[in-house]
């Protein structure tokens, strides 16, 4: 815009008024950052700090190829749940916002009540309903089929079930709100352009959803980055994601240094992988950011 | 000439509401046909069922004679200028236009150049390809969505109050720039608008509807002095209708009375007369610009006595109003230059030609 | 029985989700320990400066059990004191937690008892006088009499022993024998791939698989002794079903058959369901092999922290804790059953009750055990668990 004044830092009143966002900025989200890096340069010996100032940790880090096989598997549990959840919530979101509209807001209060039941309590609901003598396995054996079919808990896909279960609501949500955002006459004109379903779907309602698409991978990527519930409880624990393993870094091992360093290396790479996402499918070129 | 459109008898209901109830209509090859009506009348509503977004209850649709029955929009020959543009904002003004080329496999160069051969038909400038629709004004956004719609040459461009945000002096611009498309590519074209004058611009035929049937069709000349009606009649401009009575009909005319009326012999020819009219009370329509002012002494066809009540100024010309003895208001417009001006409180004789006037039937 | 959600069901779910902890009781429970850890550092601050009824305040850091009311009540009551606790969810965390600063807020502090010593060269606790408690240590079993050296720091005293029990495998006797169990072998049984449960809990699942492989894992190893610690743990993780951190998921995975042995825990994973009636769950300890001792004894502590406002009252408290009466709520709680060790409490127990916490077993499991200490290099021996458990995958 051609009124925006370029404002400089010296101008007080600039400074005044953003001092407080500065403060806040600072303290709550800054400082805990940089204790965390400082941490990282200790040592914990016998369950106790030492204020070391080596770089132990950071060797202790990239000497252990565990950690990182452990990051791998996170990311790529993560990824997986984005793209399950993604295919799952699209149609019901598409119906939501096109079909369904008539009880639209009845499928709404019943979402939001799945989302807000406690996940503790839906995950350890899961664990039952899929063990050995579990409800599945009681249900389908009881219409006659071979008894333990559901064979799956403790297992990573029993982890994937958790995750996409607990999170695919964030992509109904935002996929909902870009699609019921997009202008009906769009489609028409794709449809009047000579664009099957198909097409239309694939060149206007998809493009146009990219936001909401966006919207709902970063925050699912970023809540199964740090999922810990499900591969304990559904996974059986015998191939723990990142969460856990900063979890029993902390707790059990009380080295709070090596905790310290592995959350690190955890959000760094997390928000590299979501930048070097952001650039890939290009949100600033088609202006379509939010 | 051959009907490029043919709509036969069709119906179409929204629940228990009937938008259209019955209509019917022929469209020649490289007309201009207008459909004019206030919101509701069933416009909008049947031009989805040409272009294919709904199918009709009953009746048919047929274009360059093949039946349009179980067609879906994609597959017919026909393309929609949106009321709100409906532009791709993903896309660039190339990549929209382009778009339906794009759809039926063209390959890049002949896109490319059949693109840069709509820039020029609608005087867009080159470098705007490269932009993305919310990056031009209102006036460039609109040649952009005519150019995607004329790029895969339509067989019928539907338009769809395409003009009905802009601002006056765009939509003057933008009509004229429609007529000069017309004219220069002569393809058909079906034009939605509540704006009958916008239509009388533009159109060949005029097709008015009301409540989802239509209630006349004709050029604008027909409409403005031939209207089949009151509702048609007071649909475009102002217009005086005056209460008569017929006592007698005849294949070669009538036999009237009115009030305030003086006339030489009471009669009016046959194709002064909509076609329903029968014995009983009728409207004598006469615009306001067909009403002079007879100087004493002079004489008319007809003439009716009034006192001037209002004067307006309209640049031009000078509209007054005026009543008769009987209490009816008249609406007259002269020249600003006449030789006869009239002050409010004057009482006048206006005088008309018989071959100015139109009768119809009164409404229920 | 009162009608719940559960009740329509057939017998078989409804006893795994009780078993699950799904039930009322359970989820109470679950709700109440979460809920508290959660927020423990802020009910403290809430409790301290709330403006109380009562005369003094203390803070009580313990795990679950110790906060019954039917023991902190009569002596609240009795001091016109309120009690504010921080529940102890795991004991280095507890540690962590007072050696950050914690101890000035709390007074009396009841964990695992390695950590407790350890409070004593941490410069935390206060040392205790035995003298001084020569009518609590009258009624203890003899085994924790002072001088009891595991809670003793450079001859000093630093608590007293509250509640035990022994670490050993967890079986169901309806699926397996407990006679197979004398060696940890069907462990590593290909037969029982994917039947074996292990406890999430920090050392407790290293420590006797370190002890099945000969080592002790109590003194210093070096890095033979470790490679021989890793291999145990790949073996064990190779048959393993499950790691369970839930104390309840064990107990319906042991009960509904579909976990053959739960290693890592003990009495205090048996107990509970003992209690509901399912006396076919039970804990043993193994042989000794090769002269190592493979059982673990755990023991409990209370000690008083240096920093205490409120010394009289800490140690009213302490000896309240070990009491006769206290000690028979703390080893019959609806979330675990164990033993205490003050003998005294044993004169209370019903026949049905000794049976419920094995108490005819349980000098035996005594008998064949190590006395649970923090392992030296326990540290090298959790690290060794994380990349196993990565390899694992």
């Amino acid at each position: 815009m051609a009124d925006e004044v370029p404002r400089s830092w010296r101008d007080p009143d600039l400074l005044i008024k953003a001092l407080p966002t500065v403060l806040l900025q600072t303290t709550c989200f800054l400082a805990p950052l940089v204790m965390t890096f400082l941490l990282t340069f200790q040592r914990s010996r016998n369950f106790q700090l030492q204020w070391s100032w080596d770089l132990w940790t950071w060797t202790d880090v990239f000497s252990k190829p565990h950690y990182w096989t452990i990051l791998g598997h996170t990311i790529f549990m993560a990824a997986a749940t984005v793209a399950i959840c993604l295919i799952i919530a699209f149609p019901i979101a598409y119906g939501l916002a096109t079909r369904f509209k008539a009880w639209e807001n009845e499928i709404k209060v019943l979402i939001t009540f799945a989302f807000i039941t406690d996940a503790t309590l839906k995950i350890y609901g899961w664990a039952l309903f899929l063990d050995k003598n579990g409800m599945a396995n009681y249900a389908l054996s009881s219409i006659g089929l071979p008894p333990e079919m559901v064979a799956f808990l403790y297992t990573d896909w029993a982890t994937l079930l958790g995750m996409v279960y607990s999170l695919s609501a964030f992509a109904i949500f935002t996929l909902y709100l870009s699609i019921s955002n997009i202008d009906r006459s769009l489609i028409l004109a794709a449809y009047d352009a000579g664009a099957g379903k198909f097409r239309a779907h694939w060149e206007v309602t998809l493009p146009l959803c990219k936001p909401g698409i966006w919207a709902g991978s970063v925050l699912i990527f970023l809540l199964s980055v740090g999922a810990f519930l499900e591969p304990k409880v559904l996974g059986g624990g015998k191939s723990p994601m990142s969460a856990e393993l900063i979890r029993q870094t902390f707790e059990t091992r009380v080295n709070w240094p090596l905790g310290a360093a592995l959350t690190l290396v955890l959000m760094v790479v997390s928000v590299f992988i979501v930048l070097l996402f952001s650039r890939l499918i290009g949100l600033k070129r088609a202006g379509l950011a939010a | 000439m051959t009907a490029i459109l043919d709509i036969q008898d069709v119906r179409k209901s929204y629940g228990s509401y009937a938008a259209l109830k019955g209509v019917s209509l022929s469209v020649n090859q490289g007309e201009f046909i207008a459909l004019v009506g206030p919101s509701g009348c069933g416009k909008t509503t049947l031009l989805k069922q040409i272009a294919g977004f709904e199918e009709p209850d009953t009746g048919r649709i047929a274009i360059a004679g093949a039946d349009m029955a179980g067609v879906p929009a994609a597959k017919r020959p026909t393309s929609m200028v949106f009321q709100k543009l409906a532009l791709f904002p993903h896309m660039t003004v190339a990549e929209n236009i382009g778009f339906p080329l794009k759809l039926r496999r063209t390959d890049t160069a002949e896109i490319k150049k059949r693109v840069g051969q709509m820039i020029e038909l609608m005087q867009l400038k080159g470098e705007y390809l490269t932009r993305y629709p919310r990056q031009l004004s209102g006036g460039e956004q609109q040649r952009v969505a005519l150019a995607r719609s004329m790029v895969s040459a339509p067989k019928l461009l539907l338009l769809d109050e395409p003009l009905s945000a802009l601002d006056v002096k765009l939509k003057k611009v933008l009509q004229a720039e429609l007529k000069r498309l017309h004219r220069s590519v002569g393809v058909t074209f079906v034009h939605v608008t509540h704006d009958l004058e916008e239509a009388m611009m533009l159109a060949d035929r005029i097709c008015v509807m009301r409540d989802g049937a239509i209630l006349q069709l004709g050029t604008p000349a027909d409409i403005y002095y031939r209207p089949a009606g009151s509702f048609v009649s007071g649909f475009i401009g102002e217009t005086n209708l005056l209460p008569i009575t017929i006592s007698e009909r005849t294949s070669s005319g009538l036999i009237y009375q009115a009030a305030d009326i003086v006339d030489t012999d009471g009669r009016i020819a046959a194709d002064l007369v909509a076609g329903k009219v029968a014995k009983g009370p009728a409207l004598l329509m006469l615009r306001p610009e067909l009403l002079r002012v007879l100087p004493p002494g002079e004489t008319a066809d007809g003439a009716i006595a009034a006192e001037v009540t209002e004067m307006f100024g309209k640049g031009g010309t000078v509209q007054y109003r005026a009543r008769t003895p009987g209490g009816q208001m008249l609406v007259v417009e002269i020249p600003g230059t006449s030789s006869l001006p009239m002050r409010i409180g004057d009482k006048v004789r206006l005088g008309f030609t018989k071959k100015d006037i139109y009768v119809f039937g009164v409404e229920a | 029985m009162t009608k719940s959600w559960y009740s329509d069901l057939p017998q078989y779910y409804q006893r795994q989700i009780k078993a699950a902890g799904l039930d009322e009781a359970g989820l109470t429970r679950r709700r109440l320990l979460k809920g508290m850890a959660a927020t423990a550092g802020v009910a403290m601050a809430g409790l301290s400066s709330r403006p109380s009824q009562a005369a003094s305040q203390m803070t009580y850091m313990c795990w679950e059990g110790y906060n019954d009311p039917r023991i902190i009540d009569p002596f609240r009551k009795a001091n016109d004191v309120e009690i504010a606790f921080d529940l102890i969810v795991d004991s280095p965390g507890g540690f962590a937690k007072l050696q950050a600063g914690a101890s000035r807020e709390v007074d009396l502090v009841s964990s695992d008892m390695p950590w407790i010593t350890r409070l004593g060269p941490a410069g935390l606790a206060q040392e205790l006088n035995p003298a001084d408690y020569a009518d609590v240590y009258a009624t203890f079993y003899d085994q924790f009499k002072p001088p009891f050296e595991p809670l003793l720091n450079e001859g000093k005293t630093i608590g007293v022993a509250t509640r035990w029990g022994w670490v050993g495998p967890c079986v169901n006797t309806d699926l397996t024998k407990p006679e197979i169990w004398k060696s940890y072998d069907p462990v590593f049984d290909d037969a029982n791939k994917g039947k074996i449960c292990v406890m999430d809990w920090g050392d407790w699942p290293i420590l006797p698989m370190a002890l099945h492989a000969g080592i002790d894992p109590y003194q210093e190893l070096d890095q033979n002794a470790l490679e021989e610690t890793r291999k145990v743990l790949r073996a064990m993780f190779k048959n393993t079903r499950t790691l369970v951190a839930d104390l309840t998921q064990a107990q319906k995975g042991l009960l509904d058959g579909s976990l053959l042995g739960c290693i890592g825990a003990g009495s205090y994973l048996t107990s509970a369901v003992r209690k509901q009636g399912h006396k076919n769950i039970i804990a043993v300890v193994p042989e000794p092999k090769n002269g190592l001792k493979q059982g673990i004894i755990w023991v409990e502590a209370t000690a008083i922290l240096k920093d205490t406002d409120q010394p009289e009252l800490a140690q009213k408290l302490l000896k309240h804790v070990v009491s006769k009466e206290s000690g028979h709520v703390l080893s019959l709680l609806d979330s675990t059953c164990n033993v205490v060790t003050n003998k005294a409490v044993e004169a209370l127990y019903t026949p049905e009750e000794r049976d419920i916490l094995q108490a005819d077993y349980m000098w035996t499991a005594w008998d064949n055990s190590q006395m649970h200490r923090i392992a030296p290099n326990i540290d090298d021996m959790l690290a060794i668990w994380q990349e196993e458990l990565a390899a694992a995958q």
